[in-house]
């Protein structure tokens, strides 16, 4: 329980930053994000005669990670149901905390994308509203990371001056976070450094700015608070690093192919397939890599 | 107007049912077929079943939405 409640601090900065920029849109969607999934969580239990356990925090950190993760042009329904579906399908399903398979707030943002795709667009830059494309499309677009950062500064996409998911678009706030994550050992360090490490060393061996693949999107969202989550992620330290260059992998190979097959329509963003394809690996990667027990 | 996000709202939970039940009926009879009490092959069906429409939805969602985004 203390430790779902330090997620909830760790999320603040990036909640107060999502208030900043996007003001009484971001207040609705995290409010709608954490009721939806508070209450559907209280009544799939009290249906299932199941002990009610919304008190844990757990719901309220699937609500507003989701909430993080979505668009101010979503609809509050929209992302009412999400939540819903990712705290019944994704957590509640398999017998809740600790025997779900995927993260309940990505499964619940793979049903937002799908079921909700038309309400995802137009992205709005942060205070103005204006609407224009986030610098992954545009790396789309031109398939030229030089293009976007012509558009947006490296400081932009640092600071959050550029549009996006309410909760990704500031770096420095989602950092500030992980980093009180991190110093509390309320998450496995390995899974976050892996993870960036890859994106880092790739940027690097196919000669493009790593900072620019590092602050895009949402990376640093997926890896420092829903690829960490204790309940779907390796137990032990060979896993977690295996488990975070996975997801590294599939985020740069989503990034590539994205623009660079055209005719075909891919998402310019890859977080939520390439956590959610390794959840899948979790139990696989937990029975086969225990660490040797030390004779005594 | 019949939304289409409802459509596709309905095709996950279809999916997601179908897959559900097909496997728990499949497990089931197999679990008895070799012996396991009831209740027993009840329990362990029922949860190999939900594991299974979980995977199964997920892959078609993720299928799903590159195919969708075709059309967007």
């Amino acid at each position: 329980m203390k430790m779902m409640y330090g997620m909830l601090i760790a999320l603040t900065p990036a909640v107060l930053y999502s208030l900043y920029a996007y003001r009484l849109q971001a207040l609705l969607l995290i409010l709608t994000g954490i009721l939806s999934a508070v209450a559907a969580e209280a009544i799939y239990q009290k249906l299932t005669g199941k002990k009610v356990t919304v008190k844990d925090g757990s719901a309220a950190i699937t609500g507003t990670l989701l909430a993080l993760a979505v668009s101010t042009s979503t609809p509050l329904y929209a992302l009412g149901i999400s939540a819903a579906f990712g705290i019944i399908a994704g957590k509640q399903l398999l017998g809740g905390v600790g025997k779900n398979l995927f993260n309940p707030a990505l499964f619940g943002r793979l049903f937002y994308l799908f079921v909700f795709a038309d309400s995802i667009l137009p992205w709005r830059r942060p205070v103005d509203m204006t609407t224009a494309a986030t610098p992954l499309e545009i790396l789309r677009e031109t398939g030229d990371v030089t293009a976007s950062l012509e558009m947006y500064s490296l400081a932009d996409m640092f600071l959050g001056r550029i549009p996006g998911t309410i909760g990704e678009i500031s770096a420095l706030a989602l950092l500030l976070g992980a980093a009180f994550l991190i110093y509390k050992k309320y998450v496995r360090w390995r899974i976050p450094a892996s993870i960036l490490t890859t994106i880092l060393v790739l940027s690097i061996v196919t000669g493009q700015n790593p900072l620019f693949h590092l602050f895009a999107g949402s990376l640093i969202l997926g890896s420092c608070f829903m690829a960490t989550d204790p309940m779907t992620s390796p137990r032990y330290p060979k896993g977690q690093l295996i488990f975070g260059v996975g997801i590294g992998l599939i985020i740069m190979a989503m990034r590539w192919w994205g623009w660079q097959t055209p005719g075909v329509y891919e998402f310019t963003e890859g977080t939520t397939f390439a956590i959610l394809a390794m959840n899948l690996t979790v139990p696989y990667l937990n029975s086969r890599l225990k660490p040797a027990r030390k004779k005594s | 107007m019949f939304e289409s996000w409802i459509i596709r709202l309905i095709s996950v939970l279809v999916v997601m049912i179908a897959v559900g039940l097909g496997w728990f009926q499949v497990r089931f009879s197999r679990l008895k077929k070799h012996g396991v009490e009831e209740a027993e092959a009840r329990s362990k069906a029922s949860v190999q079943a939900k594991t299974s429409a979980l995977i199964v939805t997920f892959l078609y969602m993720v299928a799903m939405v590159s195919v969708a985004g075709l059309f967007m």
